[in-house]
């Protein structure tokens, strides 16, 4: 059966090329970050042919490790920088629940992947519940970059002094980068389920503005929509 | 002649100047200082203004002193006899009552500014500091007596310098290192459990030669000493860096020498130079004998780095009373639920689809 939508849709450009690049080079980086992160801290058995043949296995991971986490810190840099200079959609002020407009967004969104209303927001940017969890994951990457230079450069007298003030022994920094990499885990199957779950019930088209960094608009919704870049998708 | 030095010390006493020399010789080796200074070191050791030390015992096991007492290179007899002047040692003194207590106002008073105090042990704080008493006096009215008075203090062994297991959760009797409750005197500290006793030799001379303290780390611990990971000089590294290790005590990994990391070594964030300087003049280390290092160094690491046979330590969750549960299933477990959540999820939204549809198709055929 097809289900004809009866509205007419704009493509209409979000999202900047700076901040694709941003997503994409932390969804890489992160996806390393993870598969080598959980060899380094529990490797498994590979004793039987690493007697047998030169591998340099756990050292090659944390090279791959450390590197992907350099990616992940240039990322998380860009991120910030977007946080000031970025287009209106991605700045803090247009997805965190600090004004009356946006806290109804918030309620709205819950209610809506609780399946308790039908409605979607057609909303520019991103929607405030995935603003606001997306912000607390910027934080929890802060952590994890810090953490991670603390326990990669635990002799240099700068980071050894931040690390001890922020986290304490570079024992319990572990601990942290450790836990915290389950938030990724978590977060990441969320997300890809969330990017699904949308593009079935939401009309924005979202998986594909990843790439394009365009999201279909509704073309009689009232939205300041007039000094962005409007393509029409249907005649 | 074809005496060995021991033999001269148990004949005559004293030490032979060989000793002597060779003790100086391995301070400055520890030290990371150029045989040209041991001249120096001689010179100062050699003094007649041997600098008096004054050793206070609080909350502690005496271990540090066993293992000072064990020290082989320089022996103690070196360290007494020639390097310092051990004016009060409650182990080591033959006073005993009123006697002690009247050598070490004495040992104090007599040299105002120019002992080193040496603590060793935790101190209670909790009620007055009622859970150590030395003589009717806490230990914290000891050591409010003697540290401010003190050129510098050198806190050794791990309780001494962060309180150690006596400080572990809950901490009953709030004790905590010298360097909580003493400021602005030097305070040196030697942690382990125990201190290698050359680091702690090897940090006397520095003070008798210089007149200063050795270059501290953030917690206070000499960089000489405690200046790299023990993983960085570890003999088992290169099994690390391949992959290779012991899954089990015992197992055929374990005895060809493989990594220890898989079995709790902490190693990875310890910071002590054991797997250089070893124990016991004869190259044993704890890693070296087949068991993972348990990070006694650290602060806190009854705290810590326990479970000994786990990297991480356990959380605490307070459900059902209060258990521990390792930080490994924590994260399997959330990542189980959310994936229940998804999936329930999921279902919810396909069931009122296919709900939804059904409706709509009885609706046409009403129509």
């Amino acid at each position: 059966m097809i289900r004809k939508e009866p509205r007419l849709y704009y493509r209409v450009f979000v999202w900047s090329g700076t901040l694709r690049l941003f997503h994409w080079t932390l969804a890489f980086s992160t996806f390393i970050l993870i598969l080598t992160g959980i060899y380094i801290h529990y490797p498994p058995i590979t004793t039987k042919w690493a007697e047998f043949k030169p591998l340099y296995i756990m050292a090659t991971l944390r090279y791959w490790h450390f590197a992907a986490g350099y990616f992940f810190i240039c990322a998380l840099a860009v991120r910030f920088y977007l946080f000031f200079a970025g287009n209106q959609y991605e700045r803090p002020t247009d997805f965190l629940p600090i004004n009356k407009r946006n806290l109804k967004s918030l309620i709205h969104n819950i209610k809506f992947y609780l399946y308790l209303t039908d409605e979607h927001e057609c909303r520019m940017g991103h929607t405030v519940l995935a603003g606001t969890i997306y912000f607390v994951l910027f934080i929890c990457g802060v952590i994890m970059g810090l953490t991670g230079l603390y326990l990669l450069y635990p002799e240099t007298p700068l980071i050894a002094k931040a690390g001890h003030q922020l986290f304490g022994t570079p024992q319990q920094a572990r601990l942290i980068h450790y836990l915290l990499n389950w938030f990724f885990i978590f977060f990441i199957m969320v997300h890809l389920y969330i990017a699904v779950w949308n593009d079935f019930n939401a009309p924005d088209a979202i998986i594909s503005g990843a790439f394009s960094g365009s999201k279909m608009m509704p073309a009689d919704l009232e939205c300041p929509i007039e000094e962005l870049e409007k393509i029409p998708f249907e005649k | 002649m074809g005496k060995k030095g021991h033999e001269i010390e148990l004949a005559g006493g004293g030490v032979s100047r060989r000793t002597f020399l060779k003790g100086c010789a391995i301070a400055a080796a520890t030290l990371g200082l150029s045989p040209e200074v041991v001249p120096r070191m001689v010179k100062a050791a050699m003094s007649p203004k041997r600098p008096p030390v004054i050793w206070l015992h609080f909350q502690e096991c005496t271990g540090c002193s066993e293992a000072l007492l064990r020290a082989a290179r320089p022996d103690i007899a070196t360290l007494i006899l020639d390097l310092i002047s051990l004016d009060y040692h409650e182990t080591l003194m033959a006073a005993a009552g009123k006697q002690a207590e009247e050598n070490l106002h004495n040992a104090v008073n007599k040299n105002v500014g120019k002992f080193i105090c040496v603590v060793e042990g935790g101190i209670p704080t909790k009620d007055g500091g009622i859970y150590c008493k030395i003589g009717g006096k806490t230990a914290m009215e000891i050591l409010n007596e003697v540290a401010p008075k003190a050129k510098a203090i050198i806190a050794i062994g791990t309780c001494g310098a962060f309180g150690g297991v006596q400080a572990a959760k809950p901490n009953p009797t709030g004790a905590v290192g010298v360097q909580d409750l003493i400021k602005g005197r030097p305070i040196i500290n030697i942690p382990g459990c125990p201190p290698n006793p050359e680091n702690f030799l090897a940090t006397v001379v520095q003070i008798l030669t210089y007149g200063r303290p050795p270059e501290l780390d953030e917690l206070g611990r000499p960089k000489f000493a405690y200046g790299r990971k023990i993983h960085d000089h570890c003999e088992r590294r290169p099994h690390f860096d391949e992959g290779r290790f012991v899954e089990r005590f015992g197992d055929p990994g374990h005895k060809k020498g493989y990594c220890l990391y898989k079995v709790g070594c902490k190693g990875p964030v310890t910071y002590s130079n054991c797997s250089v300087e070893r124990f016991c003049n004869i190259g044993a280390w704890p890693v070296g004998a087949g068991h993972g290092c348990i990070g006694c160094t650290e602060p806190g690491f009854w705290d810590t780095m326990t479970p000994i046979y786990k990297h991480l330590p356990g959380i605490y969750i307070p459900v059902g009373g209060g258990i521990r549960e390792q930080a490994e299933e924590i994260g399997k477990v959330a990542v189980g639920g959310a994936a229940a959540v998804i999936a329930a999820h999921a279902a919810v939204g396909i069931g009122k689809k296919i709900f939804s549809l059904r409706c709509s198709t009885e609706k046409k055929e009403e129509k």
